[in-house]
Parts: C-alpha cells; structure tokens; sequence
C-alpha cells in the first residue's frame, strides 16, 4: 500500500493511457508528460506500458509505503526528499513507512511518482488513467490508501538515474499536420516565425498559445479524429496543442503536430512562459522516438 | 461516407495494431512507428480502404430518446425556421436518424440529418456550461449532451437517459451505425 498524506492541488493515477473507448468519444488521458512518466516506470522497474503512477500537480505531495519499494520522481525542477534529497530523474530505496515528500520547484507544473510494482487501482475501461470530467476515478485526497502491484525489490537500483530533457528550452519540433493545406504560405512561414506565450487556461486537455493570430482558410473543418500534439488553429486564430485528454474528435484544422518526444516540452511550458515552432521530417520523428526508448531500455 | 469510415477503422482494428478513429469522411489510424513504419501503415491503409471502398449497407440497433421539449433555444430556433414550436418538435420527432460517430465527449454521438426546413447555426458565442441530459440541434444534426460541459449547440429539450455509464458495456448508450428517434413526453 502507499499511503498518501499530502495529496498537492490535484493529483491523479495515470496509466499510458485509455485507448480502447476513442471511439465512444472517450478521451484518451494518460500523462501529459509521456516522456517523465516513462522515466519513473522504467527507473522503477516498471513497464510503461503496464504500470499507472501517479502525476502530481502543484503544492505539496507526501507519502510513505507500507513495505520496501522503489521510487522515482520525473518532471521539471522536481526532487524527493526523504531521510535524504534525492535529485529528480534518480531512483530511490523507500524503507517501511519512510515519509516523502515530492519537493516541486517554482518552474515545476507536472511531476511523476513512480513505486516499483505500479498504483494497482481497479481499471476503469481497461485503464487506470483517472478522466476527471466524466467521473472514471477522481483525484487523490490526503488519507487516501492506494494498493501496490507486487515487485521483488532490487536494491541496486537506488541511484540510477535518466536525463531529464531540457525543459528550458522553447524549441519544439514539429512534422507537417493532416490540414497543412488550409494555410497560406503567409500563415505557414508566419506560424514558424513567431514566438508564442503559453496562457495561464492551459490544463491536461491543451496547451493554450496567444502571440500572433494565425489565419487559416475556409474556418473550421468536417470533425475529424485529433491526436495528441495536433497544433489546432481555432477560428480566433490563437493554436492549442493538444495534450493527454483532448477530446477523440475536433473541428479545427491542424496546421503541425508536436513530435512525441517533444510533447513533454510543451506540457511543461508554464503560463507566460514562450515557445516557438520548427518543422522536422516525419523519419527525424520516429528516430528522435527511438532514441528516447532507447535511453529508456538502458536504464530498465 | 460515414459508415465506409466506420468499415476501414474497423478492418484496421482488426490487425491489432492499434485503435482507430472514424468520423464523418475521415480516419484516424493509431499505431506504434517503432513497430510498424509509417509509410508501411499508408501503404496499408491504402489497400484497406480499397478493400472496404464500396458502400456498406447497416442494420444498427434503434435507441429511443424520451425528451421533453422545453429548451432554452426552443421558441428562437422555431421563429428562425418560420416554424411553430409544435412543427419543430414533429419534425425533429418524425424522423429516424443515424448516429454517424461519436466524440466530442464521451456518449456525445452525432446523429443526422436534420429536416432542412429546421434552420439551426451553432450559437455564435457558446454556453458556458451546457446541462447533461440536453437535447441539442445545430448545422443538419442533432445528440444529447452526456454531461455538463460548455457547448454551441442549440438547446431544444432534455431527456433523464444516461448516455454514458462506465459500468455499462458498452458504456454508451449510442453507438455510431446505431438507428435513434427522439420520442416527445
């Protein structure tokens, strides 16, 4: 069991993601951060593809497990600070009820917590991805007692560390999005040129951009699926990115979608704060996705 | 168009690599690059949609909506389409309608079309919040809202179903393909 004393301003179990139910318009949720929340279950030694965590957002996280675990903190400027501060991005040796604390930095938005064995919730729709809005699962409360999957504890895994990527940066690298066609050249070189702001209504659903207003051609578009990453150009002309519970479908043209590796990057991004657009190939994409497993296996 | 989409995710599906996403005219196809690469999927996508090019003729299973017409957009839509409230509500009863997909929201399922003579835009500035069990028309189409949530459809009734339940399977009460028919109370 873990035991959650402090529950910060809004806490959920995520899993990769549910998504078997797009189709019955549920969105997929998962992290918003795929990268960090990989990191932890592979510092754990978890499977990514399996095991849930949790994503801490805002104010102050505090835990202790019942038995011997593993633990990770992932995200931007985050730590754990137990008997000792562990930096984030490092696996630590959780004794029986040793109490933690996620220590979230004033550039922290997302953080991940990872136990070795994975938050055991029941499933919801084959996941265990908490979708606030339609009430699958809610988010943590102090006093809340959460189930553990069983792990063989490996003690040599304190220390191991991933690199976090370079939250810092406001380059995000994109390929050519499904509407391309509906923007001008104008609008096109205009989108890449400019530096946007991240707006303080951004949340799990997207991240909202102002800046300079793109234009696209002919307004909205027939609703079509959408993906995370799909840089959407509503008709006031300030994009959304897509994030980890956008809705299955949407009626705005899509003028670049946001690598996955990159998507962290975005999600990170705190209100205020800027970012501009660079246009890679759809082969640089899946190579810059192999190197992040890559680093991951190396480390699992 | 719709049930051809519906036809190409399903035939995708069924190679297990991944969900896929249909809607009016178009598909999205998920998948893992790492495993399968994207020009490998286009090429494949392509020899599917061949395959599954020809109409589709559905069956679909016939969902009633008990709704009461009482809509905060119910008296402006009728005066819009130069219709008393009594034709709005005959005609957006008297017919059967085709839940096309669903998205937006989970449940929410986009049923059409609409008799022409109802003439019914999106509102130019959404509501904030829009009450879950709404009865809603805009553009040629007509669903329900499972849950409260902002939206630019226009409110003509409401109905106590629920559209989606997660214990439920399937947890939707409309599936896309499906037959509905609004039934005024």
């Amino acid at each position: 069991m873990i035991r959650i004393e402090s529950a910060g301003l809004r806490s959920t179990v995520q899993d990769r993601g549910r998504f078997g139910h797009l189709r019955e318009g549920v969105p997929p949720s998962g992290p918003v951060d795929p990268g960090a929340f990989a990191a932890a279950q592979a510092l754990v030694g978890n499977d990514a593809f399996e095991a849930a965590a949790i994503e801490i957002v805002g104010g102050t996280f505090v835990f202790k497990c019942d038995d011997r675990r593993i633990v990770a903190v992932t995200g931007r400027d985050v730590a754990l600070r137990g008997r000792d501060v562990v930096p984030g991005w490092t696996a630590a040796f959780a004794r029986p009820g040793e109490t933690f604390t996620v220590v979230c930095g004033e550039r922290s938005r997302f953080a991940y917590l990872a136990v070795s064995g994975g938050i055991a919730t029941e499933t919801i729709l084959g996941s265990r991805s908490v979708y606030l809005p339609a009430g699958l699962g809610r988010s943590l409360r102090a006093g809340d007692v959460l189930p553990l999957g069983s792990a063989r504890v490996d003690v040599e895994r304190a220390g191991r560390f991933a690199v976090s990527p370079d939250y810092d940066t406001g380059q995000i690298r994109t390929i050519m999005g499904p509407h391309a066609q509906r923007f001008t050249d104008e609008a096109d070189s205009l989108f890449f040129s400019a530096e946007f702001q991240v707006e303080p209504e951004s949340d799990r659903m997207g991240t909202r951009l102002s800046g300079l207003r793109i234009g696209a051609r002919e307004g909205e578009i027939l609703t079509t699926g959408v993906v995370a990453g799909a840089v959407q150009i509503p008709s006031g002309g300030a994009p959304i990115v897509l994030l980890a519970e956008h809705q299955a479908t949407g009626g705005y043209p899509v003028i670049a979608t946001v690598i996955s590796a990159d998507l962290g990057l975005v999600a990170q991004r705190l209100p205020g704060e800027r970012l501009r657009f660079t246009r890679v190939d759809r082969d640089l994409a899946v190579a810059a996705l192999r190197d992040a497993r890559a680093a991951l296996e190396a480390i699992a | 168009m719709a049930a051809r989409a519906r036809a190409l995710a399903d035939a995708w599906e069924s190679q297990g690599r991944g969900p896929a996403v249909p809607t009016y005219a178009s598909v999205v196809v998920r998948f893992d690059p790492l495993r399968l690469a994207p020009a490998d999927a286009e090429r494949e996508v392509m020899r599917l949609a061949q395959a599954h090019g020809h109409a589709v003729k559905e069956g679909g299973r016939l969902v009633e909506i008990p709704t009461h017409y009482d809509g905060p957009d119910l008296l402006e839509t009728a005066e819009r389409s130069r219709l008393s409230v009594e034709e709005l509500v005959a005609l957006h009863t008297g017919r059967e309608y085709r839940a096309f997909f669903v998205g937006f929201l989970p449940g929410f399922a986009y049923c059409g079309v609409l008799d022409p003579r109802i003439v019914a835009p999106r509102l130019l500035s959404p509501r904030a919040r829009v009450p879950a069990g709404s009865v809603a028309i805009a553009d040629g189409q007509t669903s329900i809202y499972p849950f409260d949530s902002p939206g630019g459809w226009r409110l003509i009734g409401r109905t106590d179903v629920r559209l989606f339940d997660s214990t439920n399977q399937p947890p939707v009460l409309i599936r896309s393909g499906d037959r509905v028919r609004f039934v005024a109370l």
